[in-house]
């Protein structure tokens, strides 16, 4: 079996209606099986919008996309399958109990009965919310629904998770508790793409990292090998600003 | 399959965990049936039902003056009030009284009314007999006059209801008199004269039936009208939880998590569908159950269903799917919760209006009927009347029932082509 690597993008182009610059302008990237990768950049750069179209959310103007081989303009349906998505937005019908969200988005990817009942008790005991399965989500705390948030996106055991920044505005416990699953998820062979805002966390945790900014890839490389490859180099904090500059970015 | 029945699920727990939206979807429509079936009862039922004060004032003191009070006094509709507490009434305490709003009507029969009526008569039988040169026996200048005041806040239809009323019984009187004097005026011509008679009786006997060849226990009546008017309305008012449903997933961000998940817009939008449909017929059978045993407790008739019950299910079925279909195209075009619940609350208002449900069509200028027919609630009313005014039955019914599917799938398929439009620019 042939293995293809988790991410091909080329020459990447999006241009939304109305816009005179392109969000994103010819972006390239591949990202191996098995990588942390994260994708890095200040405000509006265009991390949001290249996630989007990895997961099928957002249509490319032109460029090509594959996802562990499949080209996402034809096998749409065969990537959802494949990847999990954890976007930013706490995407859980609040009105719901954390079960019945998760019964339902496990019904969506084809998990059912006794399976389906197993895998969402595992999954809130390893986040530690197996006592609350049976309250409704608008009770959680901003923590919890971040946890719940993100066991919706690995509930069907993706190959490729998506994040865009899973561990915005929670406690550094919670936080804690999702860095360590992701790394124990990608110890266990799921590639993991990641967008954040916090330079120290994606220090810790990737393996391969890509600044973008205004649409284009500015650099992308292993952190470890970045750090002190030049003067002022001291950490990915550093790096990204020397290399998108210290000017606000409004958007 | 099994993603359909788990979106249904979620639908269906979304909304019994929505006590607001069930109050909007299930009470305020019954409490809607109730309110405007009391009020507009009034108007369905025969006017010897509700009772007009009226004052009058008789300067005649002779038959006129006299008949018409019996007469007033006689049908059941009017109280006739000849004198205030404190005083005789004068034409200028009627005119008082009936401006200032404490009374409706005011009537006052002129001096002389009858002996005008009278010198018609006898004119008319001096005529006949000498010919159109005959001498004037009597003052045929004069005229009999009834003066009627109104109360400026009376409704026009109202006052012609009044007006109509009072003309069929004073010519009736007028008739006897001339009638009288005829008689009186020919006696003196002929050699043995007969008994007088008090005026000829009428030979023309009304009766109103109900058009239909079908079923006849239906009687047109306020239930019968407003329980299918505004049911029609409450199944279409489900736009505001639904399009509330569409655009809170929107903006939450569930409604991109979704589009990730495998499955597609059609299964999404299906769940929605069916569990809103189910929550039209419900609303339906709800209302069935209001005509026949809750307003007969507020002293209206029962509804009464007809023997097609299959019709009044499919009818009921087409319309929740139209008014759905509605509902979902306008919380998938809506771009905010604010712009979806003021743009379908009120363009629900208005195709209520236009299709007949506050005024019926019939009554609308020629302009208005034309348009009634774009409006999908018009469609539905029309089928509904079909059943339950008309007795008919599915045949009758099919162009309606036809028109509404064709409604709902247009709407439908719209709302799938702009949702995966929009999330795939």
């Amino acid at each position: 079996m042939p293995h293809y690597p988790a991410i091909e993008v080329l020459d990447l182009i999006k241009t939304y209606k109305g816009a005179d610059e392109p969000a994103l302008n010819g972006v390239s990237l591949i990202v191996p099986e098995g990588e942390i990768f994260g994708l890095l950049g200040p405000n509006g750069a265009g991390k949001t919008t290249t996630i989007n179209i990895l997961c099928g959310i957002l249509k490319a103007t032109a460029g090509s996309v594959k996802v562990s081989g499949w080209e996402s303009r034809q096998n749409g349906e065969e990537i959802k399958h494949i990847i999990g998505v954890v976007p930013q937005d706490i995407a859980l019908y609040p009105s719901l109990t954390a079960h019945e969200n998760l019964h339902f988005i496990g019904s969506m990817y084809g998990l059912k009965g006794k399976q389906l009942k197993e895998r969402v008790n595992q999954c809130m005991s390893m986040f530690g919310l197996e006592k609350y399965g049976n309250r409704l989500i608008r009770t959680y705390s901003g923590g919890m629904k971040r946890r719940i948030n993100l066991i919706a996106g690995i509930l069907h055991q993706p190959r490729i998770l998506f994040l865009d920044e899973p561990t915005v505005g929670i406690d550094v416990q919670s936080r804690t508790v999702i860095i360590d699953y992701l790394k124990q998820l990608n110890s266990e062979g799921t590639t993991i793409i990641y967008s954040s805002h916090y330079m120290e966390e994606a220090e810790l945790l990737c393996s391969s990292i890509a600044i973008i900014d205004q649409g284009k890839i500015i650099t992308q490389g292993r952190p470890l090998e970045m750090i002190g490859s030049q003067p002022g180099y001291t950490n990915l904090e550093s790096i990204f600003l020397i290399i998108t500059g210290r000017k606000l970015r409004d958007h | 399959m099994n993603r359909l029945l788990a979106s249904i699920k979620k639908e269906f727990l979304i909304l019994v965990r929505d006590w607001a939206g069930l109050g909007l979807i299930f009470l305020m429509p019954m409490v809607l049936v109730l309110v405007m079936t009391l009020i507009q009862d009034a108007s369905f039922r025969k006017l010897d039902e509700t009772k007009i004060t009226l004052l009058y004032l008789d300067e005649d003191h002779d038959t006129l003056g006299i008949e018409v009070k019996n007469g007033l006094e006689k049908a059941e509709y009017f109280e006739v009030i000849t004198r205030l507490a404190d005083r005789e009434l004068d034409e200028k305490a009627v005119l008082g009284q009936v401006a200032q709003g404490n009374y409706q009507i005011g009537i006052v029969i002129r001096k002389g009314s009858t002996d005008a009526i009278r010198a018609r008569g006898q004119q008319m039988v001096q005529q006949n007999i000498f010919g159109p040169d005959a001498p004037a026996v009597a003052d045929t200048t004069m005229k009999a006059r009834i003066i009627i005041y109104y109360d400026p806040a009376m409704k026009n239809s109202f006052r012609l209801t009044v007006r109509n009323a009072l003309e069929v019984f004073t010519s009736k009187i007028e008739a006897g008199i001339m009638f009288q004097a005829l008689s009186a005026e020919l006696a003196q011509y002929l050699p043995d004269p007969p008994a007088p008679v008090s005026g000829p009786g009428s030979s023309i006997s009304y009766e109103e039936i109900y058009a239909t060849d079908a079923f006849t226990e239906i009687i047109p009546n306020s239930v019968q009208h407003n329980v299918p008017a505004w049911t029609i309305f409450a199944m279409f008012f489900i736009i505001i939880p639904l399009t509330g449903n569409l655009i809170k997933e929107r903006e939450s961000g569930l409604a991109t998590r979704l589009l990730v998940m495998p499955g597609n817009q059609f299964q999404v939008l299906g769940a929605k569908v069916t569990v809103y449909v189910m929550v039209g017929l419900v609303q339906f059978i709800l209302m069935l159950i209001l005509g026949k045993m809750l307003l007969p407790l507020f002293d209206l008739p029962s509804l009464v269903l007809g023997p097609e019950k299959l019709a009044l299910f499919l009818m009921a079925l087409a319309t929740t799917l139209a008014a759905t279909g509605y509902s979902v195209l306008v919380g998938t075009v809506a771009r905010t919760h604010d712009q979806a619940a003021v743009f379908g609350m009120v363009s629900v208002i208005i195709l209520a209006a236009i299709g007949g449900i506050w005024v019926p069509v019939f009554m609308m200028p020629n302009l208005m009927q034309a348009t009634s027919i774009i409006s999908p609630l018009n469609w539905s009313l029309d089928g509904f009347y079909q059943i339950l005014l008309r007795g008919g039955g599915i045949r009758e019914i099919v162009s309606n029932l036809a028109a509404l599917f064709v409604f709902y799938i247009i709407t439908l398929t719209a709302a799938i082509w702009v949702s995966s439009r929009r999330v795939r620019m």
